[in-house]
């Protein structure tokens, strides 16, 4: 996941709820597959799909 | 006062009278120097670079080889110890078919291709219990991974010594060449094994993920190995979308995929969204479109929408997202995912201005489709 010994990406998660469109990001845990819903949205009843994994660079 | 015999007072006397000689003696020495030993000189140091990037070649094969049975033995579960055999795999290597008569080498080409495919998958199967499809492709690439890397320190160590055993220096100004591509991508390799390992996107999957978007609600049928397809409307248009099989780490096999489309209706239109390398000074995640089959590989995928689209008249368009080999391998970046909803955008501004009502478009979504579904 390291570009060079002083570039560490880490990997999130970005889900958003079907219904109500309430965006959350979270660190990527294993699992994880773009377009899969396995959690409940914390704001309304709907599924939260998730639309992007991606790795942010921090130096 | 007397050095080696030699009266230095004299020496000096005589240098003062004639100074001339003194500096042509040291402006020669160097270019008699050079002119005898300067490719030795070069080679030297060429040599001493390369050799630095040789050591770090062999670093990363040890580590990601190190890596990948570490992985294996404690995530899978084996019917006997795999290290050996899995060791026997690195070193495989792949005869290409004789092209000194080009006519057919494409079905060749696929043929051998297809079939190391088949054996590697079946040689894993067998190694391990209750295998998915998702962990035997993740197998598969860094397999890939491991057998690359391995590859380009074995060649470029032999390039080295061969240079350096007959002391020949033009030999070794293709290497000083060729070294700093190889390490890019030996770089790339290298950190795209953890991606690969915890099954997240990689920066090649942004064609899948947009067209895996807009499978989302429609009904999936395998249309080739690992490749799947589905149909949907846009603006009174039948859109077939075509993607490899998510979230297995594969490209699936688009060509035969749009071959069984052809058999259900033939298109009007083919876009092909893919990752594309980027040139220099280019932006990461920047889009472009252009005319043609967008799918990169060994070509014979290429070839073989291309034989189909032309047979059927069908114009190809692509939309590409530009960015770097370590980008297209890894694990993809944000600006590379946030650039799917402005490709989407472009994808529907092309189909409108390419077909009309009524008329029907194939969209693929080129690329590994690791961590990403439909």
């Amino acid at each position: 996941m390291s570009k060079s010994k002083n570039m560490i990406s880490t990997c999130y998660t970005s889900m958003e709820c079907n219904s109500c469109k309430f965006i959350k990001k979270r660190k990527f845990s294993d699992g994880d597959v773009v377009f899969s819903s396995n959690e409940s949205c914390s704001e309304c009843d709907g599924k939260m799909l998730i639309t992007k994994i991606f790795g942010v660079i921090m130096d | 006062m007397e050095i080696f015999g030699y009266n230095l007072d004299e020496f000096l006397a005589w240098v003062g009278e004639d100074i001339d000689t003194v500096m042509m003696l040291i402006w020669i020495l160097p270019v008699i120097i050079f002119v005898f030993y300067g490719q030795r000189i070069q080679l030297i140091i060429s040599s001493n670079e390369i050799k630095k990037d040789i050591g770090k070649l062999d670093e990363y094969t040890t580590s990601t080889k190190k890596d990948f049975l570490n992985y294996v033995k404690t995530n899978l579960t084996y019917k006997s110890d795999p290290s050996k055999k899995l060791d026997s795999f690195f070193d495989y290597f792949t005869i290409m078919p004789v092209d000194m008569d080009p006519n057919g080498i494409i079905s060749k080409i696929n043929h051998l291709v297809r079939s190391r495919e088949d054996f590697i998958r079946l040689q894993i199967n067998t190694m391990f219990s209750n295998l998915s499809s998702v962990e035997l492709s993740k197998l598969q690439n860094l397999l890939e991974i491991v057998t690359t890397l391995q590859l380009f320190h074995k060649y470029t160590r032999h390039l080295y010594l061969t240079a350096k055993k007959q002391k020949n220096f033009p030999l070794i100004l293709p290497l000083q060449m060729m070294i700093p591509f190889i390490m890019e991508e030996a770089v790339a390799l290298k950190d795209a094994m953890p991606a690969i390992k915890n099954g997240q996107p990689i920066g090649d999957g942004i064609g899948p993920m947009i067209v895996g978007e807009m499978m989302l609600g429609t009904t999936k049928e395998s249309a080739a190995v690992e490749t799947v397809w589905s149909k949907t409307i846009f603006e009174d248009r039948d859109l077939f979308l075509l993607k490899a099989e998510g979230p297995n780490a594969t490209v699936g096999r688009p060509g035969d995929g749009l071959e069984k489309i052809i058999s259900i209706k033939k298109p009007d239109l083919i876009i092909m969204i893919d990752a594309s390398l980027k040139l220099e000074g280019e932006d990461s995640a920047s889009i472009a479109k252009g005319f043609g089959a967008a799918i990169g590989g060994i070509g014979t995928e290429r070839f073989k929408i291309e034989e189909i689209a032309t047979n059927n008249q069908i114009p190809i368009l692509a939309l590409v997202v530009k960015q770097s080999i370590h980008e297209a391998i890894t694990l993809m970046t944000k600006e590379i995912a946030d650039s799917a909803k402005t490709v989407k955008d472009e994808l529907y501004e092309m189909i409108r201005e390419n077909t009309s009502s009524g008329q029907s478009v194939l969209v693929i979504g080129v690329g590994n489709t690791i961590g990403v579904s439909q």
